[in-house]
């Protein structure tokens, strides 16, 4: 693996993070920050076969008025060892979750990293928050990750990281607020931490044995943990999406959970919005969608769980992100797909 | 909320149509900076831009009672010492022809110490004797207007009576040729003048009409229409409102301070107005500070449940000779749900205006019901009339309405038709129907 500087085109080293000889990052977070786009065009109007009349600057078609989508809308990322889809659904007029994977080696060892966080629909500007909250947790997780810290102690800062970036949003018009998920995949296990409702899981090749490694911070899930209602009573209660922890400048010092697991088998680790896991929370369920396939091909996997939620509704933005375990680096790894 | 260099504006609206929905509505409230716009300095230099017309009746009937002349003469003089140094203004005296009183040779003079004391000695030697042809009138008005390049031309016109000595067409193409070359305020006094012809004067001529029915009041009344002309800065704006390929502007109606329907008085020729879809309304000129609230309604085709469009973006416009230029903007928008909670949800500002136009139409309704002796229907029409007003907190209105019919419950608009009417209080009431409160903001 000694691949040359895609700037400079000088030798490098399996675990260099930064090249040595012009300091370029080799492999920065992907983040889906829907800048990839070149000049945006009207689909309906282009499907139409009329003349590109222009996008005005709020992102609306200059001839039929309807709002073009963005490049939130649907984005794809893939960083090898993790790949991600990010999905506006069908109800919604905006994407507002967002997504940021990256993957490196320390030690000769690959680790795979994941932010997802769904920007919170009732606070102020969420497509903002969660895209400025999985910018700054994926960068701050990489390099601490680089550097070889505690990947409790680097999940922990890179909440924190999130916390400052969405707490600068914050104007007398409101705190925009979101939630957050992170999961960082290394040789022996998987750390993961959160806040809020997006969630991740535990998918085994066993399909059995998979399960889910969060809690929502949730009143669905006080109640049930207080033996005060089902999850089906919870759920169907109109408080059933309200969330008791996010990052927000209306919540200032958040206290994320952090948790550890070694997989004791082969599987993937998935995080995803409740987008999602609305249509299917159990984990074995999940496992039996995304697997085997996503052994191999993490991509198609996280594309097939998207559609199977836009299918059963869409009524919420979708995100999911797949990491298999033990991680798996195709010799030609792109680093993004759209 | 967006604020460009001038003007900002602001959207009032429900965004969210049901599956299959057409029709958004939206207040679009337009408030002009306190701050001179574009830079230009107040006073001095914007006096420059400034003509003003006053546009006597001199007609026989002005002596019926002789207060009518003394008054007419008391007021002008007053509006004349309003005028600002280094602003145009001339007089006209008008009967069945109109003659230039000063300055004599049809021109415009600049405001001084001098000007105006000479002005008011031509307007003390006012005499009456004579016809009524309002159209000959506006003709010599416009024909001085153009005399001198000023962009915020101004007229105050003062009638007491009937147009009787030049047909309606006469009148008409004589206020077709006015408009857009100046803004007319326009006033009764007494009783015998028609509240039509001078509405149709003022709604052209995008400014105000009333009655004044004391003339002993009339001194007062020019000198705040003169205050508010000269406090004018910025002229000619523009209304633009574009909108997407095939859908259709329903109406466009200044909602307050008054209720005024610009619907029909769309062009669609301007330098800038981008074929169909851009579509431009006068509003006059404007002073800092000053805020109006106009009604925008709009039919798009339909979306699928889920998307967003732009149903209009709502600009100001103003023309300068370098050409135009966007004052402030907002946007109108809809977006489809199956959501019944949200498409379903009334917007307080638009359901209030929605309630003032009812309520001008009923007043005048009422008292066109009123004077063709069909009591039934004058007493519902102003019955509803009465509860709308109370509904929306108009009490001005209120209390003009008081005065037509006795009020048994204001709530539910139960009324009885007065015996006894005054003329006045009818004039009152037809003239001041379209003036609007605006909605409560807590």
């Amino acid at each position: 693996m000694t691949n040359p500087c895609p700037a400079c085109g000088e030798p490098i080293g399996p675990d260099d993070g930064f090249c040595e000889a012009c300091g370029a990052e080799l492999a920065p977070a992907a983040v889906s920050s829907g800048a990839a786009d070149g000049a945006l065009e009207c689909p309906l109007c282009a499907a139409a076969g009329r003349p590109p009349a222009g996008v005005s600057p709020e992102g609306y078609c200059e001839f039929c008025g309807r709002k073009v989508p963005s490049g939130r809308d649907r984005e794809e990322l893939n960083v090898g060892p993790a790949a991600g889809v990010t999905d506006r659904g069908l109800r919604h007029a905006r994407n507002e979750d967002a997504m940021a994977l990256a993957a490196t080696r320390v030690s000769g060892q690959p680790v795979a990293l994941a932010v997802v966080c769904d920007g919170v629909s009732s606070s102020p500007r969420p497509d903002e928050a969660s895209l400025s909250a999985v910018r700054a947790a994926a960068g701050s997780l990489l390099s601490a990750v680089r550097a070889g810290d505690d990947p409790a102690a680097a999940s922990a800062a890179a909440v924190q990281a999130a916390a400052t970036a969405v707490g600068a949003l914050a104007s007398p018009a409101g705190a925009p607020a979101a939630t957050y998920a992170s999961a960082v995949v290394d040789g022996t296990g998987v750390t993961v931490c959160w806040l809020g409702d997006s969630r991740v899981y535990w998918l085994s090749a066993d399909l059995s044995s998979s399960r889910r490694l969060t809690t929502d911070d949730s009143l669905v899930e006080e109640l049930v943990a207080a033996g005060r209602a089902t999850v089906e009573e919870a759920m169907a209660s109109p408080q059933a999406h309200v969330i008791t922890r996010w990052l927000g400048a209306d919540l200032p010092e958040p206290e994320p959970h952090v948790a550890r697991f070694e997989p004791p088998d082969q599987g993937v680790v998935l995080l995803c919005s409740d987008g999602l896991w609305n249509y299917q929370p159990a984990a074995t369920e999940l496992a039996a969608m995304a697997l085997p396939a996503a052994l191999t091909d993490p991509l198609a996997a996280a594309a097939a769980l998207v559609k199977f939620a836009v299918d059963a509704g869409g009524a919420d933005n979708i995100t999911t992100v797949l990491m298999p375990f033990p991680l798996a680096w195709p010799e030609t790894s792109p680093r993004s797909e759209r | 909320m967006t604020s460009l260099s001038g003007f900002t504006v602001q959207i009032d609206q429900n965004p969210y149509l049901p599956v299959g929905g057409r029709d958004v509505s939206a207040v679009v409230t337009v408030t002009a900076d306190a701050e001179a716009t574009g830079g230009a300095p107040p006073a001095q230099d914007s006096a420059d831009g400034s003509a003003e017309i006053i546009i006597v009746d001199c007609s026989g009937s002005m002596d019926f009672p002789p207060e009518k002349i003394l008054a007419a003469r008391a007021a002008t003089s007053a509006a004349v010492d309003v005028i600002r140094d280094g602003a145009r203004f001339a007089i006209v005296a008008g009967t069945s022809t109109a003659w230039p009183v000063y300055p004599t040779d049809g021109s415009m003079a600049v405001a001084d110490a001098r000007t105006r004391t000479e002005a008011k000695r031509a307007v003390a030697g006012l005499r009456s004797n004579g016809g009524t042809a309002i159209g000959q009138w506006l003709r010599l008005a416009h024909r001085i207007f153009q005399s001198h390049p000023a962009t915020l031309r101004h007229a105050i016109l003062l009638t007491d009576g009937k147009n009787q000595h030049e047909t309606p067409e006469e009148l008409a193409a004589a206020i077709g040729l006015c408009e857009g070359s100046f803004r007319c305020d326009c006033r009764g006094i007494g009783t015998d003048w028609v509240v039509d012809e001078l509405r149709k004067i003022s709604t052209a001529l995008l400014g105000t009409v009333d009655i004044v029915p004391d003339p002993a009041g009339l001194a007062a009344d020019f000198e705040e229409m003169m205050r508010g002309a000269m406090s004018k800065q910025l002229p000619d704006v523009m209304l633009r409102v574009w909108t997407p390929q095939q859908a259709i502007v329903k109406f466009v109606k200044q909602v307050a301070p008054a209720i005024d329907d610009l619907t029909g008085r769309r062009s669609q020729t301007g330098p800038l107005a981008g074929g169909p879809q851009v579509g431009e309304y006068p509003t006059g000129a404007w002073a800092p500070g000053e805020s109006r609230d106009y009604h925008v309604g709009v039919q798009v085709n339909v979306g699928a449940v889920g998307q967003e469009m732009l149903a209009a973006r709502v600009s100001l416009v103003a023309s300068s000779p370098s050409g135009q230029q966007i004052l402030g903007q907002g946007l109108i928008r809809a977006t489809w749900t199956e959501d019944e909670a949200l498409s379903t949800r009334i917007n307080p500002g638009v359901a209030h205006y929605t309630g003032q136009a009812e309520l001008a139409a009923a007043i005048q309704d009422g008292l066109e019901a009123s004077k063709q002796g069909d009591e039934e229907t004058a007493t519902a029409q102003l019955g509803r009339a009465v509860a709308l007003a109370h509904a929306a907190g108009n009490e001005d209105t209120a209390k003009l309405l008081a005065k037509v019919v006795d009020v048994v419950d204001e709530a539910t608009g139960t009324v009885r038709l007065k015996r006894k009417v005054s003329t006045a209080d009818e004039m009152a009431l037809d003239t001041r129907s379209a003036k609007t409160v605006r909605v409560k903001k807590e």
